[in-house]
């Protein structure tokens, strides 16, 4: 093992050292005097793609300059890309003469520069910062005999709007919800937090896909400690390509073997708002909806964002009524199995022979018999996802009726284990994030398997093995499963049973250190109405 | 070696409490009546006021040397080679107290859960989540113990007021029927087990934060875990009568089966047994722990990992050859062990302190 990391450590080392330095200042990268060799290269380097446009044209008093334009159809706001070209024909600016050219370049880039009425535009000097700025819409514009260019940024493209998230939906609780663009999504977190504190910070990842990253906190409720680690993690990732916070999730969590996530992936904004104000980091991945938050602890993955806006008293019932499902989920088939095959004693007597009722002419073993029924409604779930829109109601009287009744009525398998998988179907989805009912869709054939094997005490060592395993993840450094272990008093307000707001003074305690304070004193914050 | 792990006072009472029920729980109440009948409970409050003392004695002994494990300050207070010996039968002492801890489990398997499973393969699988949770290290083990505690509480909780119908005041009269002595000669192998066998916390004191505070809720642990064991046994006794207790090798398994609401809840002795196998895993764990850190100490390794899977081997087959049957761990228990717990529990620890007084061997706090 000792031995694998140092040999995967040093190739690291040797392929970053030869990548990064050497791009920025090289002199064959910067830009030439002449437009046309600069058109030329320009060209040769992106291979003729038809999608990047070439326009040269003269500007200038007499027409004297020559002047070239670049962009990528497609990535461009064509519009605005008239509007430019247009002024710039009409410009009123005087070239210069090649003797004071040296002492007045920087000048005459200058005036371009302020003469053009448009948002965000840049100077540059290479053609790294050429072809990046290209690639991700902007125009760029050449001028002859000059080694500046200057950027303009009309970016526009095609894309999804604000829309409802498809998963984490709520009854109660803001309907938007993250889309593909960063931009969109930094602004819908800070429409939620309008507060300066709130910062932003964004690194592009990816060799090939330049994908922005963001980083984003509130300063002086975040650990600082941790928003280092965060970009440790980010700066060491080394990789061609991120196309989703998937990625990147499994690059930088801290157990990889692990079946449980440790990071939370959300599309809605309220949520990742709530996580900053809490002293979290967001990590905002261009090109998804999907939004990391970390740290992210086992008990929040039962925390949908619509308890804090329900009531106290049904906000807790819902959330325990999750924790149930999630174990009913985990285990009912391993339960029913070593009840069935080693404890029938623990089984009242009228269920009991109820049960030897149906076993009779069933050719299966109850572990082999859930073990069926089981993989195909997983088979059916997963082809659930896939198969086109209108096979769908032909596939659930496949799934219903061949499946369900007819092989029960066939007397192959017995009703009971139906009802088992069919309970525990419906019980993995009660959790309101995804990712942890994945680990358990795993770790239910274990269950059965260790069931088959010793009955309780198998699913008692297996529980063990869960609770040990689950006790030594930690996410972002802070323990998986606090607040429950280490346990921290203050913090059981907001774990099994969400307090109402007015008890909750602190934020959670082990990610946040320094700023606790949620609100301030008791009293003033229960609503007293008026007496009179 | 040193202690570098942390755990929490909290953690650390937890972990006393339930090495004290650990696996008396099953046995404890038919030792006690056996000798005791009717007034096995006197005996229980009388064994667990005793080790009151005891625990003080420790508590005294790891605040003396805060940051050091036992086998370390023995060989400051009694020199090098004293003090090697000394961790050499403590090493010994823990690996016995593991084996025979497993056994418990192993044969209480064997005979009501799976009665066809050959027992080796009931205790391999055991120790192997020993392992894995000795290798995960003190602090997770710990905030597992952290985990399942209000889980365990609970179950004692429904045990203990489902089976409230079925007790008769009838079964512990008379009292003090026939004398003291019955009383006091049923103590003794409680203090014998578990009482004594708290020793092994002196190689967990120094992984105690001390950061909260000078406290380490030992008495704390050691007193929900006593009065646990005297519910159970006063209960039992209530419940079953002083000769069913007495016949019985588990008896309160034999309670839990008792258990009948509205004749639809019944039977579930199954799930009660999950409280004893969560005990008896945190008791098996620490012992075999302390056992391994021993062992590490004595051979100056710098991780005690090292030592854990040759130990589990040597520990499977001891557990195999301990002892032949039920019965004769019956009497092992009550006449047997006492004395060699009595040895390693109290007198040297006693002898330890007693020398580091006089001889001011102390070393400055931490």
């Amino acid at each position: 093992m000792g031995f694998f990391n140092k040999k995967k450590k040093k190739m690291e080392s040797a392929s970053s050292a030869s990548t990064t330095p050497a791009s920025l200042l090289q002199p064959e990268n910067a830009l030439k005097i002449s437009l046309k060799e600069n058109l030329q290269k320009i060209k040769e380097e992106l291979g003729n793609s038809t999608d990047i446009v070439f326009r040269e044209f003269r500007i200038g008093k007499n027409k004297s300059i020559q002047a070239g334009a670049i962009y990528t159809d497609g990535l461009t706001d064509t519009e605005s890309w008239e509007r430019i070209i247009k002024q710039l024909l009409e410009l009123d600016i005087q070239g210069d003469s090649d003797n004071q050219k040296k002492a007045t370049e920087q000048n005459f880039m200058d005036e371009l520069n302020f003469s053009l009425n448009i948002g965000d535009v840049r100077n540059f000097t290479d053609f790294n910062m050429l072809y990046a700025s290209l690639l991700s819409g902007e125009t760029i514009l050449l001028v002859e005999g000059y080694t500046q260019g200057i950027a303009i940024s009309n970016k526009h493209w095609e894309e999804r709007g604000v829309t409802e998230p498809s998963s984490q939906t709520v009854v109660r609780g803001p309907r938007e919800g993250f889309s593909e663009n960063l931009r969109i999504n930094t602004a819908l977190v800070r429409r939620k937090i309008k507060d300066p504190d709130l910062w932003l910070e964004t690194k592009i990842i990816g060799k090939h896909t330049k994908t922005n990253v963001a980083v984003m906190y509130i300063n002086g409720i975040v650990n600082e400690k941790l928003v280092k680690e965060v970009h440790e993690r980010l700066d060491r990732i080394n990789i061609d390509g991120i196309f989703e916070s998937g990625n990147i999730e499994e690059l930088i969590e801290d157990s990889p073997y692990s079946p449980f996530p440790t990071i939370i992936n959300t599309e809605r904004p309220d949520a990742v708002a709530a996580a900053l104000l809490d002293g979290r980091i967001a990590i905002l991945v261009d090109g998804t909806p999907f939004v990391l938050i970390v740290p992210s602890l086992f008990i929040e993955f039962f925390q949908s964002p619509e308890d804090y806006y329900q009531r106290a008293y049904i906000a807790s019932l819902v959330r325990f009524l999750r924790f149930v499902a999630y174990g009913i989920a985990l285990l009912a088939p391993a339960i029913f199995i070593a009840l069935t095959t080693y404890h029938q004693e623990m089984i009242p007597t009228a269920l009991l022979m109820n049960l030897a009722h149906q076993r009779e002419g069933v050719p299966f073993p109850a572990f082999v018999e859930t073990i069926l029924v089981e993989i195909t409604f997983e088979i059916l779930r997963e082809a659930g996802l896939r198969m086109p829109r209108s096979i769908g109601p032909t596939m659930s009287i496949v799934g219903a009726f061949v499946l369900g009744s007819a092989s029960v009525e066939a007397g192959m398998i017995t009703a009971a284990t139906v009802i088992i998988v069919s309970i525990t179907a419906i019980c993995s989805y009660v959790s309101p994030l995804y990712d942890i009912s994945i680990s358990i869709r795993m770790l239910r054939f274990i269950f059965i398997g260790l069931a088959a094997l010793f009955g309780l005490f198998g699913i008692i060592v297996g529980l063990i093995v869960m609770v040990l395993h689950l006790c030594s993840l930690r996410s972002f450094g802070i323990p998986y499963m606090s607040p429950l272990a280490p346990f921290n008093l203050a913090d059981q307000k907001d774990t099994l049973f969400r307090f109402p707001q007015w008890k909750m003074f602190t934020r959670t305690r082990l990610i946040n250190q320094q700023n606790v304070v949620k609100q301030q004193s008791p009293d003033s914050a229960k609503p007293e109405p008026n007496k009179n | 070696m040193l202690q570098k792990e942390k755990i929490s006072r909290n953690q650390f009472a937890i972990l006393v409490m339930m090495f004290t029920v650990g696996s008396s729980i099953l046995i404890l109440p038919s030792g006690l009546a056996a000798e005791a009948k009717q007034d096995a409970w006197i005996a229980a409050l009388l064994a667990i006021a005793v080790g009151v003392a005891l625990v003080v004695l420790y508590t005294a002994l790891g605040n003396r040397y805060s940051t050091m494990t036992l086998p370390e300050y023995s060989a400051i207070i009694l020199g090098k080679w004293l003090g090697k010996t000394v961790s050499i039968l403590y090493f010994a002492f823990f690996l016995l107290l593991s084996a025979l801890v497993l056994r418990n489990i192993g044969d209480f398997l064997n005979t009501y859960e799976l009665p066809h499973t050959p027992i080796v393969v009931t205790h391999a699988v055991f120790l192997l989540v020993v392992i894995l949770a000795l290798r995960l290290g003190l602090e997770t083990f710990s905030r597992s113990a952290e985990f399942f505690f209000p889980w365990v509480i609970t179950l004692i909780l429904i045990l203990l007021l489902a089976i409230v119908p079925q007790l008769e005041f009838k079964n512990i009269q008379p009292i003090m029927g026939e004398g003291v002595k019955p009383i006091i000669r049923a103590s003794i192998p409680f203090v014998g087990s578990p009482i004594l066998e708290l020793v092994v916390f002196l190689m967990i004191i120094p992984a105690i934060n001390r950061k909260q505070g000078e406290k380490m809720g030992f008495l704390t642990g050691y007193l929900i875990g006593g009065t646990v064991l005297f519910l159970i046994s006063i209960i039992t006794i209530l419940a079953l009568g002083a000769d069913l207790t007495s016949r019985e090798t588990y008896p309160s398994y034999t309670l839990a089966k008792q258990i009948n609401i509205g004749n639809f809840i019944q039977r579930i002795e199954a799930i009660a047994s999950f409280i004893w196998f969560i005990t008896i895993f945190i008791k098996l764990s620490l012992s075999f722990y302390a056992s391994a850190f021993c062992l590490a100490h004595i051979l100056s390794l710098k991780d005690y990992r090292v030592v854990i899977f040759p130990l589990a081997i040597i520990m499977l087959v001891l557990s195999i050859v301990a002892y032949p049957n039920t019965a004769y761990f019956l009497t092992f228990v009550s006449a047997t062990w006492p004395l060699l717990a009595l040895i390693y529990g109290l007198i040297i620890p006693l002898l330890l302190f007693l020398i580091s007084s006089f001889t001011k061997k102390n070393v400055p706090k931490a």
